[in-house]
């Protein structure tokens, strides 16, 4: 099992290393963006998932990670010193655990509700302040640089980012977990389960405590540097209470309570944002959606399903849960192509240029265009289709459900059995 | 000093062969503490000589988890002493209490619930062995620890159960895990609160056995209602009633104590 | 003299403006724990609902139908959603509301687009209430003001005079407790979160009208709310209001104020120094008063975290 597991990873990091050769800049960007936020995702992780200190303000150290490398690097491009590129993220790491050690220091006096309230406005405190402060965050701009080239790299080319950032992320990565399996790690874990005793065994809480958030704030900087390397500038929206929510929503859709999940939600989202803002402006709206639903149907993220999976269903049993997905799935499409379709048109329909046409032609029914048909806003047929689709969706979805049901008691029947004598 | 190798004091249930002089271990003098406007401990002056097994008893709302909360640090008194081995620690953090000799377990089973049971031992043990923040080792590698979590797991009997979840425990080994931990921060004197509270005949009659044995050479205090466990665990029993202590000394002297009788014991003891 | 009365009144009206929009939110997230991150979202819901009243059946009905609708949202988003979570946590129940704003502000660009809507009182309220040095001061600030009473005081009255406040607060501790003394907690909450949320509607059904309504409206105020409920106290009416005012007084104050931390080292001599080392220190009370609120709220939190009002943490 472990042995298959490294097998993946050296795949993996194989995939990684040859993907620039086939990938143009654009999309390269894109992984190079899924990366530095499953990093951060991972870090936050680090905070929450493991020490259950549920942070709302760690834009705050992604942003700073992110200011720390834009200076560093201008004061590599004004010649005051020279200092390596690729090291640049060491930039974010000592900003983001100098920052999480005094910030936190303050945060984990408290903690649950309050905890969270106090991490909140030290990054509201930063993201109202900073676009005042010119000579630190650029005001409003932001502030913008370039990256010098070293070691014999240009880095003005998309690859060589792309390396950089594999690299930082990989690296990073592999801290973080092995951060798991250390003494702290594991501390780290009884403190999320029960702080109070913790302290009755010997262990001043709150230091533990600040640290293993600032550990959490270092790695945050290092996704920030990177951030800023890739983009070359910084802006104080990283510090907005958005940002803040952006990898909470990320680290649970992946799951919080597995260590690759949120990494996973973290890439996946932010794909899921870059190509759906392509494509319609109501992209928020379909992320707000995606939010609700899986918080309500699978509130463990997708880690937790796929944990679930690995550790329950029986050998062979994946046969039986095929077909009962397969019908979850077309409910789903179907469901998904009703509410897209009123949203879409919706946007046609009250469009400017829309209702300027309907205005000249004098009142009379212009048709509108959308996936390549023409429908007519005033006919029967043409809201029937969303409609319809919906009503299917909405007849099957009991269905699905019970048979999805059935056949997952079906897959991992033997599973309980099993637990019990392990 | 681990916390297996048996003093050479105490053997149990005889307090008069110390051969340490019997300076306490632990020593309350005029301990008070007030909730606003309410007095809960009024003035409680008690002694722990080493190696002996001490009852608290009293009644219910008599303020013995509080008076145990004072000691280890959970809350501030609001006048008094405590003194362990000859050092004041009344308003110290827990932390530090805890380092200093002193562990105790809590009435409402209070672990790890999403953790094994090795690894709950395992925090008590690893922070014992010094590793507190360390970061640049794994857990595995510290074969130390992994061994004195062994041998703690044999002692309360869970070696069976070393990987399992603690919340899928059951009650009794649930409270069997509550005192190991408390020992393994290996204390000079513990306090357990009301360690066979909510168990069967058969089960208690378990955890006396089990307390016994673990707690070989240790100081102990104990906070209990079932006179049977107070009897035949304990060599000395201090009452507790309405935050102050009206009798203190050996078993026998205390249940002929009128005044005991008459505010606790009752009927209970006159038979 | 002039500038310190307008600013008071500026204040006042801010502050209550505030308190009207944290009102409900003292219920869901200071009574019931619920950390609902929608609320502002709800109250620039309300703001709309009025607007498109306004259009067709006129602003009364729009001040009465808003609170119902958004307050029968509440309901829904109560009973199906939130109380499906609620036993995972607080993250949960943070991120299924951060989903349910983005939804809310989307559908709301959907129909009414990126920009400002025009969004008027009836012309009849149109007229100053009374001119204090040359300047008109309108009579619908009053309105505003008078509503935040209102709220105030039926608010007060709801959880000093009936049981309802004890029962909702020992149901967060207790709830197999209070349910066995025969309370229907589920109705309870839901009723509960409900009004919390027709407050919000109400809110912005009222201040719409005056101030600008648009898309953006409800992210003004997305955590200033909570900084509302944590400064005043969990639960605590009074508190909420007391905040509500102390934050609109001070930026409304602030934001004429050109004071700087350097000015506080000139007192001492160090002026020059301070001017010279820049950065923090030369900012003005006017640039960083959007601050204020935040660095009120850290204080409060880690001085006396039970708020100004709260009785314990
Ligand atoms: N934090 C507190 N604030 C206010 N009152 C408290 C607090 N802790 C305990 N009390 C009160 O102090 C009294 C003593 O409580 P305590 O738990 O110490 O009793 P006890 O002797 O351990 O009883 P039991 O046998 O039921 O465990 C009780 O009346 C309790 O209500
Ligand atoms: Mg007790």
């Amino acid at each position: 099992m472990t042995r298959l597991r490294y097998l993946l990873i050296l795949i993996a990091l194989g995939v990684f290393a040859i993907l620039p050769v086939f990938l143009s800049g654009n999309l390269l960007n894109a992984i190079i963006k899924m990366m530095i936020s499953a990093l951060f995702a991972l870090a936050f992780t680090l905070a929450m998932g493991q020490a259950g200190m549920l942070s709302f303000g760690h834009a705050a150290y992604y942003g700073l990670g992110a200011f720390a490398a834009v200076h560093a690097m201008r004061f590599v491009e004004a010649g005051a010193f020279s200092f390596p590129t690729p090291l640049i993220p060491l930039a974010g790491a000592a900003v983001g655990f100098l920052f999480g050690l005094l910030f936190g220091w303050f945060a984990t006096q408290r903690s649950g509700v309050y905890f969270s309230m106090v991490t909140l406005a030290l990054a509201e405190l930063l993201y109202t302040l900073a676009p005042t402060w010119n000579s630190l965050f650029g005001g409003e701009s932001g502030i913008s640089t370039i990256r010098g080239a070293s070691w014999g790299i240009s880095f003005g080319d998309d690859a060589h980012v792309y390396y950089l950032t594999l690299f930082w992320v990989t690296l990073a990565t592999w801290c973080l977990w092995a951060f798991t399996r250390t003494p702290l790690g594991r501390l780290a874990l009884a403190l999320r389960d029960n702080e109070h005793r913790v302290r009755f065994l010997g262990f001043n809480t709150h230091m533990a405590r600040t640290l293993i958030f600032a550990l959490s704030c270092l790695f945050t900087g290092v996704a920030g540097a990177l951030l800023a390397i890739a983009t070359e500038a910084a802006n104080y929206t990283a510090f907005s209470s958005k940002a803040s929510a952006d990898v909470v929503l990320q680290t649970f859709i992946g799951g919080a309570g597995t260590f690759f999940g949120p990494a996973l939600g973290a890439a996946s989202m932010t794909f899921f944002a870059r190509v759906t803002s392509d494509l319609t402006r109501s992209w928020l709206l379909y992320q707000g959606l995606l939010f609700v639903l899986v918080m309500l149907f699978v509130p463990d993220g997708i880690g937790g399903l796929i944990a679930e999976h690995s550790k329950k269903v029986k050998k062979g049993g994946y046969k039986a849960l095929v077909l009962p997905y397969l019908l979850c799935l077309v409910t789903g499409l179907l469901l998904l192509a009703g509410v897209v379709f009123l949203v879409e048109s919706t946007h046609i329909l009250l469009s400017d240029g829309y209702i300027a046409k309907t205005k000249s032609s004098g009142g009379a029914a212009v048709p509108f265009s959308f996936f390549g048909q023409d429908f007519n806003p005033r006919s029967w047929v043409t809201w029937s289709i969303p409609i319809g689709l919906l009503l299917a969706g909405a007849a099957l979805m009991p269905a699905a459900m019970k048979v999805t049901g059935r056949a997952w008691l079906h897959a991992t029947q033997s599973a309980p059995a099993q637990g019990e004598t392990a | 000093m681990t916390a297996i190798a048996p003093a050479p004091t105490a053997s149990a249930g005889s307090g008069s062969d110390v051969q340490i002089p019997s300076s306490p271990v632990l020593e309350l003098r005029d301990l008070r503490k007030s909730f606003g406007e309410t007095k809960i401990i009024r003035g409680v002056n008690l002694a722990v000589k080493r190696g002996e097994r001490h009852a608290l008893i009293g009644p219910n709302g008599a303020g013995k988890s509080t008076l145990f909360n004072l000691i280890s640090g959970h809350y501030v008194p609001t006048s008094g002493e405590v003194v362990l081995n000859g050092k004041q620690i009344g308003g110290l953090q827990p932390h530090v209490i805890n380092r200093l000799g002193l562990s105790r377990s809590f009435q409402i089973t209070n672990l790890f619930p999403r953790l094994s049971v090795a690894e709950n031992l395992r925090i008590s043990v690893m922070g014992q062995h010094g590793y507190r923040f360390s970061m640049f080792r794994p857990v595995a590698g510290l074969t130390a620890v992994t061994a004195e979590v062994d041998q703690f797991l044999e002692k309360i009997r869970l070696t069976r159960r070393r990987d399992d979840n603690v919340g899928d425990l059951a009650y009794s080994e649930q409270r069997a895990l509550e005192i190991g931990m408390s020992l393994a921060t290996n204390p000079e004197i513990l306090l357990l609160d009301e360690p066979t509270a909510g168990m069967s005949l058969e089960e208690t009659a378990y955890m006396v056995e089990l307390i016994r044995t673990v707690t070989e050479g240790k100081t102990l205090l104990v906070v209990e209602h079932d006179m049977s466990v107070v009897f035949g665990l304990c060599d000395q029993i201090s009452v507790l009633v309405y935050g102050e202590v009206i009798a203190t000394g050996e078993p026998a002297a205390v249940r002929n104590n009128p005044k005991v009788q008459e505010a606790y014991l009752g009927e209970e003891v006159a038979t | 003299m002039e500038y310190l009365v307008v600013s008071t009144l500026n204040g006042v009206v801010h502050g209550l403006l505030l308190f009207m929009v944290s009102a409900g939110l003292t219920l869901i997230f200071g009574m019931m724990g619920v950390l609902n991150f929608s609320h502002a979202w709800f109250y620039m819901l309300g703001a709309y609902i009025g607007f498109t009243c306004t259009r067709t059946i006129g602003f009364w009905p729009g001040i009465i139908l808003a609170p119902l609708l958004v307050g029968a949202l509440g309901v829904f988003v109560e009973r199906y959603m939130l109380r499906r979570v609620h036993k995972y946590g607080h993250a949960h129940e943070l991120l299924l509301t951060f989903g349910l704003a983005f939804i809310i502000e989307e559908v709301i660009k959907l129909f009414y687009g990126d920009f400002p809507v025009s969004y008027q009182m009836p012309s009849y309220m149109r007229f100053a209430a009374f001119t204090i040095f040359d300047t008109n001061y309108p009579f619908y600030r009053l309105f505003i003001g008078g509503v935040a009473g209102l709220i105030f005081v039926g608010l007060y009255l709801l959880l000093t005079r009936t049981r309802i406040g004890i029962i909702v607060r020992a149901a967060t501790f207790r709830p197999t407790t209070v349910e066995a003394l025969g309370h229907n907690l589920p109705v309870i909450f839901m009723g509960v979160f409900a009004a919390g949320a027709a407050l919000a509607g109400l809110a912005g059904a009222v201040a719409g009208a005056f101030f600008p309504t648009s898309p953006n409206m409800a992210t003004d105020f997305g955590t200033l709310v909570f900084v509302v409920t944590v400064v005043g106290g969990l639960g605590s009416v009074e508190g909420a209001l007391i905040a509500s005012l102390m934050i609109g007084l001070f930026i409304s104050f602030s934001v004429g104020l050109n004071w700087a931390l350097a000015d506080l080292f000139g007192i001492v001599g160090l002026g020059p120094w301070a001017q010279a080392f820049g950065g923090i220190l030369t900012l003005k009370l006017s640039t960083i008063a959007n601050s204020m609120p935040f660095l009120l709220m850290l204080f409060i939190l880690l001085v006396r975290p039970a708020g100004l009002m709260g009785d314990r943490q």
